[in-house]
């Protein structure tokens, strides 16, 4: 007890810049312009409401960070309170959150990048983004992860410095809205694209075994990280619709540079875009080594296969998850389509959130005498109204992107019955399928070579060589299914 | 007993790359298939409404083949 007195180092002020640090990165960035097609100038309302939804389930994360004082953020949380199943989907979901983060990131930097050069953008974006993971795997590796104090009130200078600079420029606030505008749904449906720009204040609740006093500083911490994210993001939105007209927003992946332009000129511009690529590394960086922590967790769990925790012979790095995550993110970074993007990160994320409210009132139930240095005030409604909230979230989810989503988590529930009926039994499944197509390719080829009807006409001269494939095949497929299913267990 | 075994590791190595080409192959051709290159509907007198179905029972044909066979190769390279 008295160790983690020592370790409890951090002041309420490097608390407050900690939960800045996570939050604030590219999400502001790219974000605002496809929110803006959603909500119109409502956008501003709805950035207050996700701040406040993303604070209810944020005292529900303190709460947890400061009781378990151990690394892996909610999928620690879960494994204590759940345990099991939900413990994997909450690590999984932190998972498909981090590598739909990283994407977005490397899409950010794509399109911030293109302000210096012009290059058409389809050919640009994957080259820029694989680019981006060999340049950024390395300073991840060298521990240039979370943005620093310094760069952190850095950035919030640029964001005060627009909002002061767009009211003092003369600003023209109306409310207008999209044709396409779906009134309330359409603002929830923003609250759930959004999402992602608060959630990195969980890093306060990470840091609280060593914050200290953590009773009175991490609610205090959380919620003036929260207050000043709610400002900051609903000033700049609020700028951002009354400098500019709607039709332009929607149609830049830059809204903030053109902001920038319209208030300062081009200097603004500049600034604002270097801004906005720094937010992108930095967001990628932290991304890219919280996906593979995370993937190393669920590995050593047992989750996951161990060769995900073999360390590089030379560098002693996680190469092997980063490189995993990497071909994920690449790949979606390369479609290019940012919404969608956002939507799968958002979607991840608040079912992340869901379950780390359920997992503070089984805790508390669990585990009524654990100590806790902090509680929820007002349980059990905060995390109940966190949890309801977050699930009533995703019916406003856009279809494409949910469906996405679903295929991850089944992907997720594959993964998790995989492992646990172990890897033998996955073998001799597999032989027994090879044999099964083996005798299905042995009827295929007696059925072509004796000239029955078959859904498919192959031209009478390779009749014979095409049916000798087949048997060939079978061959293989038989054998291969035997070999499968005799092999002996190697544990 | 030591030559069952190199025979096995023989037959393994054989088996598992061919497996495996097989599987690659089978979806190279799902490809070819689905985007009717090379005219090969004509050719193969498929109907164009049918094509989700030949491109379903192939793709999950090929995976069977690849998994399978990478099996085999990760028995051959212990």
């Amino acid at each position: 007890m008295k160790k983690l007195e020592e370790k409890r180092k951090v002041g309420l002020f490097q608390a407050v810049m900690i939960g800045l640090g996570g939050a604030i990165g590219i999400e502001i960035f790219v974000l605002l312009n496809y929110a803006t097609y959603l909500a119109g100038s409502t956008i501003v309302f709805a950035l207050l409401v996700c701040g406040v939804i993303n604070l209810l389930t944020m005292l529900s994360f303190s709460e947890l960070g400061a009781a378990i004082p151990e690394v892996g953020g909610e999928y620690s949380y879960a494994k204590a309170a759940l345990g099991g199943f939900l413990a994997f989907l909450t690590g999984w979901f932190r998972w498909i959150s981090n590598v739909f983060g990283a994407a977005l990131a490397a899409l950010g930097f794509a399109y911030n990048i293109l302000f210096f050069i012009q290059v058409d953008i389809p050919l640009l974006t994957p080259l820029i983004a694989s680019i981006i993971i060999i340049v950024i795997t390395v300073l991840s590796v060298r521990g240039v992860g979370q943005i620093g104090p310094v760069i952190v009130i850095a950035f919030i200078a640029f964001f005060i410095l627009l909002i002061v600079g767009g009211f003092l420029h003369g600003l023209e606030f109306s409310f207008s809205y999209p044709s396409t505008f779906a009134g309330a749904s359409g603002v929830f449906a923003t609250v759930a694209y959004t999402f992602t720009m608060f959630l990195g204040m969980r890093a306060i609740a990470a840091g609280g075994p060593e914050i200290k006093d953590p009773g009175k500083n991490i609610p205090r911490a959380v919620m003036i990280s929260a207050v000043v994210l709610i400002v900051l993001y609903c000033g700049i939105a609020y700028v951002t619709v009354s400098v500019l007209p709607l039709d332009k927003i929607e149609g830049s992946y830059t809204p903030l540079t053109l902001a920038a332009e319209q208030i300062f000129g081009e200097a603004g511009a500049i600034i604002l875009t270097v801004a906005a690529i720094v937010a992108a590394l930095s967001s990628l960086s932290t991304a890219i080594m919280v996906q593979s922590s995370i993937v190393r967790g669920l590995s050593r769990d047992g989750y996951l296969p161990k060769f995900f925790l073999s360390p590089h012979s030379r560098f002693k790095t996680p190469h092997i998850t980063i490189i995993f995550g990497s071909i994920f993110y690449i790949l979606f970074a390369a479609t290019g389509v940012v919404e969608v993007i956002g939507y799968v990160a958002g979607f991840a994320s608040i079912l992340g959130f869901a379950l780390v409210n359920l997992a503070l009132i089984r805790l508390r139930t669990k585990s009524p005498y654990l100590k806790r240095p902090f509680k929820i005030p007002l349980y059990p409604y905060i995390p109940i109204a966190g949890f309801i909230i977050s699930i009533s979230l995703l019916f406003f989810i856009e279809r494409s992107a949910l469906l996405l989503g679903l295929i991850f988590i089944l992907l997720g529930v594959l993964t998790y019955h995989l492992r646990m009926i172990g890897y033998q039994r996955i073998r001799i499944a597999f032989g027994g399928m090879s044999l099964g197509i083996g005798g299905f390719m042995a009827l295929f080829a007696y059925l072509l070579a004796t000239g029955y009807l078959l859904p498919i006409s192959v031209p009478s001269q390779f009749s014979t060589t095409v049916s000798y494939g087949f048997i060939v095949i079978c061959a293989i497929s038989i054998l291969a299914g035997v070999l499968n299913v005799t092999a002996k267990s190697e544990r | 007993m030591i030559s069952s075994m190199k025979g096995r590791k023989l037959l393994i190595g054989f088996i598992g790359v061919t497996q495996e080409a097989i599987g690659v192959l089978t979806i190279v051709f799902c490809y070819v298939l689905y985007y009717n290159l090379f005219d090969v509907l004509n050719w193969l007198n498929i109907a164009a409404e049918h094509v989700a179905l030949y491109v379903l029972i192939l793709s999950v044909f090929g995976f069977v083949f690849i998994i399978s066979g990478f099996f085999l190769i990760r028995e051959l390279l212990e």
